[in-house]
């Protein structure tokens, strides 16, 4: 196609408001038909989520099974988006403005997204140790009857459990502590209930400066709603699924415990509520925020559902530890009462077994669709870049 | 153990049949020379046989004195550590094995009890809680004992040679296409020397006298049921220590964003360190926790496969993600070699990794690392493809002073005379695109005649990149206003191109018919050059009436004069040009010396008559001089040198 096709198009484009009827052609009718349908479709998926029953464990918001959801309307969404972008017939638009700003702008808020993924991929490891500590715990009081042995055996796991879920987020990156508390021997340390040592450290895989509120908070640099005639082009398209992506990324790193995440509810998106597709995100932006700043005072290890579970369910079965080693034993209620929540505690982690793996291997698919994208982005980036001559 | 607890007698009247095994039991006990398994086998069957006794005489409400003193014993065995300082281990192989009985005996005691039927006996009820809390307490202290010997014993198990990471970070290849020379190139390409050394190490990470220990702990705790809390505190401080050799080996910890702004200078070095570090962790560190896991857990089934995956998996992950980052980015030309060589490092290792993660937990491992090889195969490609365009579309505005070798050349012969030692890897990844350059390179070589070094995909592929720089140059060589030096300039590059095909692994892929076509070509630009400068130079010497015998002195003074400026004009020219091969500026010379020499002293010759200082600028001799002081690159002037010559 020569150049000056591109030209008239692009010119057709920015009169496309004042003379709707005269610059659409066919394909851009076309193109219109599916930016409704992905908007279309982008919030009937959101709407679903913020839908999604809490009573009901294994579709409580930031359940895993929740968190899984999630991912893969990222990846429709992202499969649509990809084909409204690209698959139209006019592949030098996305070298013009606005787009010549909006997608460089989108590339750079797709490579922090992967170091998102890999911050998250790297918590997920944490949460897995909290499940295998939850294991011994449940391992401990589901023997009949319980003693003051059983009882100790618990109270261990549960303390390494409860601190490990504990370490606030900078600490989750120094490493070194328990290095330190394996390093000199505990021997002396008379107390009968000594400091519990299977505590594993969050490697930090990245520099320790990084932030995952602040790759966020960086993430929503330039994003603005496309206003005027912009609103109908194809950056529409780049401002929806950016938003998207800063939102799933968001809500990873809320769920799952990542290195510093301060301010993480102070981030805000500019999603106006107008907008059909936004109105569900900015709800589910609101809850995870009010969940979050609850969370954050304590210095909690992620809003993830299981591990709040399992939190809670930690504080109780502590206290029941704790009472049957003040007194020596309890009562037949309290023991039931035990036994039911270890029941409980079981169950969660077996949901965690089922969940956590898949889940590390869909994020690992998101990190390589978004690569995937970029890569073909910048390569149609290319190719117009060579066969269009530059515009003045 | 199992068939003994079921074995419970329900009459009274077997009371004399055990009481006939336990004598029995009791009598074989002290037999000397037992084997350890069987003497362990009577200890049990003994304690069983008691407590049947007990349970039957509880009965008559003597209860369970026996295990109760036993208990006692047992628990003073137990106890008396807790108040100590010192680590059990530390204090001699008695200490630990006596331990390690005491806790067997309090397992052996707990199974006994439990064996028992529950009838509401507040005594057994007692006697079994004690028991487990005395378990408890053993448990903690094993998993004590077990962190302190692994953390104990992990830093003297550093391998003896730690490779320093600074040899490599030398190797840095950070010049563009354009402006290196050659010695940088030369450097930049040494591949990873140490590659061979490092293959497949294994390590004893743990002291090999340990491993009997940490065994014994492993027996026990997992016979007690306690064996997650032996994972976790084995995958503890295993991974720790992975990872601090994994520190070690100088890892920046860096964000995909950081490494895809980064500097290509420092990420060269840092493709290095990944490079470096996938040999020793997967080589050695990975082979050698494999070992180790095998030998602590390798009875205890799939935990094995479980614990080694959760000591490398961030590792792992750290170094997947780099290989990543690297695959996603931008493939630069200069990248080539450094892919080249992550490329091959994890060919290498693919291997072994399968081998490593063979168990269905780790597909997700094995799958990644396969992901990542062919991300590094298209970045290879990518990289390959950039090299060539890049050396086809270098561009220069002006003319390269002097006619010399343009760096250019060198770049690209240097850095192609790298790639045979990726022979075998660049046929395989560009095998398919082959087809196409093959046709594109009409050398004969590669026609079905060819030997097979010249018609591999990567001996096309050379000669593709040699015949886009052949054109380029020659782009470049029209730069020159001067024909004559245009000549120089193409014969110089030349003849450098087919030097560096000739002295290096390069040539059998480019093979003798390219080299003697290519000499044709240099050498054709030598006689072109020649014809340019000289010929109209020689010309004025030339009779332009045979018949006669001589010249008329005016005529013989035009000519010389003329011969006079022409050459002082080459000479003033031709000095600053360079031919930077002496052996081709000292052929030059000779045969154009034989050419002017020869028809200046013929000139001469055939007019002595004429022949006196005064018409002569320039004897004979001193021309030939002169003529070597050509392809200098150093510009002279005559008006200077020859009143230096002549005092």
């Amino acid at each position: 196609m020569p150049a000056t096709d591109y030209q008239a198009s692009f010119l057709g484009r920015i009169s496309i408001r004042r003379n709707q009827v005269i610059a659409m052609d066919g394909n851009h009718e076309q193109e219109l038909q599916d930016l409704e349908l992905f908007s279309k479709h982008v919030s009937e998926r959101f709407a679903e989520l913020l839908s999604s029953p809490d009573d009901i464990p294994c579709h409580a918001l930031l359940s895993i099974s929740w968190l899984r959801k999630l991912l893969d309307f990222f990846l429709c969404c992202e499969a649509e988006f990809k084909g409204v972008l690209m698959m139209g017939n006019d592949p030098s638009q996305i070298s013009k403005p606005p787009l010549d700003r909006l997608i460089p702008e989108f590339l750079d808020r797709s490579v922090k997204a992967l170091d998102v993924c890999n911050a998250v991929t790297n918590g997920l490891e944490s949460v897995r140790h909290y499940q295998k500590l939850a294991e011994i715990v449940v391992s401990a009081l589901e023997q009949k009857p319980i003693g003051d042995g059983q009882s100790r055996r618990a109270k261990k796991a549960l303390t390494s459990l409860m601190s490990a879920m504990n370490v606030d987020d900078k600490e989750c990156s120094a490493a070194k502590a328990t290095e330190r508390s394996w390093s000199f021997s505990r021997r002396g340390v008379s107390s009968k209930d000594r400091v519990p040592e299977h505590f594993r450290s969050v490697s930090n895989q990245v520099a320790k400066n990084w932030s995952a509120a602040k790759q966020i908070q960086a993430m929503t640099n330039n994003l603005v709603p496309p206003r005027g005639a912009e609103g109908s082009g194809l950056a529409s398209p780049v401002y929806t699924m950016s938003v998207i992506m800063v939102f799933v990324m968001w809500a990873l790193v809320a769920a799952i415990p990542c290195q510093e995440r301060n301010g993480l509810s102070a981030i805000h998106f500019p999603a106006p509520k107008q907008l059909n597709w936004a109105q569900s995100i900015i709800g589910l932006h609101e809850k995870i925020g009010e969940e979050w700043k609850k969370k954050e005072k304590k210095g909690t290890a992620g809003l993830l559902d299981e591990m709040q579970k399992m939190e809670k369910l930690g504080n109780i079965l502590m206290d029941f530890t704790d009472s049957f080693q003040f007194h020596g034993d309890i009562t037949d209620q309290k023991a039931e009462e035990a036994a039911a929540r270890s029941v409980e505690l079981a169950e969660t982690c077996r949901r965690m077994e089922e969940g956590l793996l898949p889940l590390q291997i869909q994020i690992r698919e998101v990190f390589h669709r978004i690569v995937k994208t970029r890569t073909e982005l910048l390569n149609a980036l290319d190719q117009v870049g060579k066969s269009s001559p530059p515009l003045l | 153990m199992d068939e003994c607890q079921s074995a419970i007698p329900a009459h009274d009247g077997d009371l004399h049949v055990v009481a006939a095994a336990h004598h029995i039991v009791k009598a074989l006990g002290t037999t000397k020379n037992l084997s350890d398994d069987l003497r362990k086998i009577l200890i049990d069957l003994d304690a069983h046989l008691s407590l049947i006794t007990s349970n039957i005489d509880s009965k008559g409400g003597k209860g369970f004195v026996e295990v109760e003193e036993r208990l006692k014993r047992v628990e003073r065995k137990i106890v008396i550590w807790e108040s100590d300082r010192i680590m059990i281990w530390d204090s001699g192989p008695k200490e630990a094995s006596d331990y390690l009985e005491a806790v067997d005996e309090v397992q052996t005691l707990i199974d006994s009890l439990r064996g028992l039927s529950m009838n509401e006996n507040q005594k057994q009820k007692e006697l079994l809680h004690r028991a487990s809390s005395l378990l408890q307490m053993a448990m903690s202290r094993l998993e004590e004992e077990l962190i302190h010997m692994l953390v104990k014993h992990k830093q003297q198990s550093e391998p003896t040679y730690i490779p320093s990471p600074s040899s490599q970070r030398n190797v840095v290849y950070n010049e563009s296409v354009v402006s290196l020379d050659n010695e940088s190139a030369k450097e930049a390409s040494s591949k990873n020397s140490c590659s061979d050394e490092c293959g497949e190490y294994i390590v004893d990470l743990v002291p090999e006298h340990v491993i009997p220990d940490i065994k014994s702990i492993a027996k026990v705790m997992f016979a007690s049921d306690y064996g997650q809390e032996f994972c976790e505190a084995f995958i503890g401080v295993r991974k720790e220590a992975l990872e601090q050799h994994f520190d070690i080996l100088e890892n920046g910890k860096l964000s995909i964003e950081d490494l895809l702004k980064m500097e290509w200078c420092s990420l060269s070095t840092e493709m290095n360190k990944w490079t470096w570090s996938m040999k020793i962790i997967f080589g050695v560190y990975l082979m050698s926790e494999k070992r180790l896991c095998d030998q602590v857990l390798g009875e205890f089934g799939s935990v094995n496969s479980f614990c080694f995956l959760e000591i490398a998996k961030t590792t792992i992950l750290c170094l997947l993600n780099f290989g990543e980052a690297i695959a996603m980015g931008p493939q630069e030309p200069e990248k080539l070699l450094r892919l080249l060589d992550m490329y091959e490092t994890l060919a290498d290792l693919v291997i072994d990794i399968d081998a490593l993660f063979s168990e269905d937990g780790g597909s997700f491992v094995r799958l990644e690392f396969h992901k990542l090889l062919e991300g590094l195969a298209d970045s290879v490609k990518a990289a390959f493809n950039a090299f060539g365009v890049a050396v086809s579309s270098n561009g220069s505005l002006y003319p390269f002073p002097g006619g010399g070798v343009h760096p250019l050349s060198k770049y690209v012969m240097n850095y192609i005379s790298m790639f045979p030692e990726y022979c075998s890897t660049l046929n395989l990844l560009l095998e398919d695109q082959h087809s196409d350059v093959a046709s594109l390179v009409s050398e004969p070589q590669c026609g079905p005649t060819a030997s097979l070094s010249t018609s591999c995909p990567m001996a096309c592929h050379l000669r593709s990149i040699t015949s886009s720089l052949e054109s380029n140059l020659h782009k470049k060589s029209k730069l020159y206003k001067d024909e004559a030096l245009q000549h120089i300039f193409l014969m110089n590059n030349l003849h450098y191109m087919v030097q560096k095909v000739k002295g290096s692994e390069l040539r059998p892929f480019f093979g003798d018919e390219w080299i003697r076509k290519h000499n044709a070509k240099f050498q054709q630009h030598e006689m072109n050059y020649e014809r340019v400068t000289w010929s109209s130079v020689v010309l004025l010497l030339k009779d332009d009436n045979p018949g006669s015998s001589s010249l008329s002195k005016s005529a013989f003074k035009e000519k010389c004069k003329g011969f006079s400026i022409a050459f002082e004009e080459v000479y003033k020219n031709q000095t600053s040009w360079c031919i930077p091969d002496p052996q081709l500026r000292e052929d030059l010379r000779i045969s154009t010396s034989l050419k002017v020499v020869h028809a200046y002293r013929t000139f001469l010759g055939r007019n002595p008559a004429h022949v006196d200082d005064k018409c002569i600028k320039h004897a004979v001799e001193d021309v030939e001089k002169l003529l070597f002081d050509l392809f200098e690159g150093s510009p002279r002037s005559l008006r200077n040198s020859r009143r230096m010559m002549k005092t």
